[in-house]
């Protein structure tokens, strides 16, 4: 059974209670944010980006490390046998 | 005058406007002020809240305006696609929320269900019917809604939930079946 709630003949809103929240600036402004390109957000207002791209980063230095390691020749045993 | 039925003229007009919408986005606004209300009076119905309306149909609004460039006219009103917007939203809203749905109902829409499940309208029977509608589907008691208690044609409808109009008619007349033999069950 469904969760309904029945009204009956209850009228509409008034329409000065209505257009109390009519706002056409404040769409304009949501939709120039949510349509806003993302390069033209500056990094640190976007935490998420900041942190993904941060991340990458920190990948990034450890492998070129582990390569360089990896690459770097252990040093020969010099030492002679008595 | 139901907001289907729109002159060549008008729906001429409102096209060039749509179109001035897509290449200027604050072309919007006469679209805005036209449906407001009209998108308000249909979201409040189905949530009885002023607040919870005002936040779904600057949704709706902005869902419409980052997507009007996809827009394409089908020979209905720009309204139709709004509502439907607004269906989808409302739809959304109480599936993430679970929240318990609001049915507006009127007498003139009771009676007329009443007469076509040839019931006798009386409270009881009212009661009976209530019921029935309780123990449907959300889906079918939102068609019940539209056509009813919101006198939309079956071309309304349709557009609005995204059916065919005729499909539209025979899931209705299923419903009323369906509304009949609960009522019939109950008595």
């Amino acid at each position: 059974m469904s969760d309904l709630k029945f009204n009956i003949d209850q009228p509409d809103l008034p329409e000065d209670r209505i257009n109390k929240h009519k706002d056409f600036k404040k769409l304009m402004y949501n939709y120039q944010s949510a349509t806003k390109p993302l390069y033209k957000t500056p990094l640190y207002k976007n935490k998420k980006v900041f942190l993904i791209i941060l991340l990458i980063l920190l990948v990034m230095f450890v492998i070129v490390e582990v390569i360089e390691k990896e690459e770097t020749p252990a040093p020969a045993n010099t030492q002679q046998p008595k | 005058m139901n907001a289907h039925h729109k002159t060549d003229t008008e729906l001429k007009l409102e096209l060039q406007q749509v179109e001035a919408a897509k290449q200027n986005p604050a072309r919007f606004d006469v679209l805005y002020d036209k449906y407001y209300k009209s998108i308000f009076v249909f979201v409040h119905r189905r949530t009885g809240n002023e607040d919870l309306s005002a936040d779904i149909v600057s949704q709706v609004f902005l869902k419409a305006l980052i997507n009007i460039r996809k827009y394409e006219y089908k020979g209905v009103p720009f309204s139709a696609w709004l509502f439907r917007i607004a269906f989808n939203e409302i739809n959304m809203y109480f599936r993430k929320n679970n929240a318990g749905r609001v049915v507006s109902l009127d007498q003139g829409g009771i009676m007329t269900i009443m007469a076509e499940v040839q019931e006798e309208d009386h409270s009881e029977a009212q009661q009976r019917m209530m019921k029935a509608l309780k123990e449907m589907g959300e889906e079918d008691t939102q068609l019940i809604e539209l056509r009813f208690f919101e006198k939309r044609s079956f071309a309304e409808v349709g557009n609005i939930v995204g059916i065919t109009e005729n499909n539209a008619k025979v899931k209705v007349y299923r419903i009323l079946e369906k509304i009949k033999k609960i009522m019939g069950n109950n008595r």
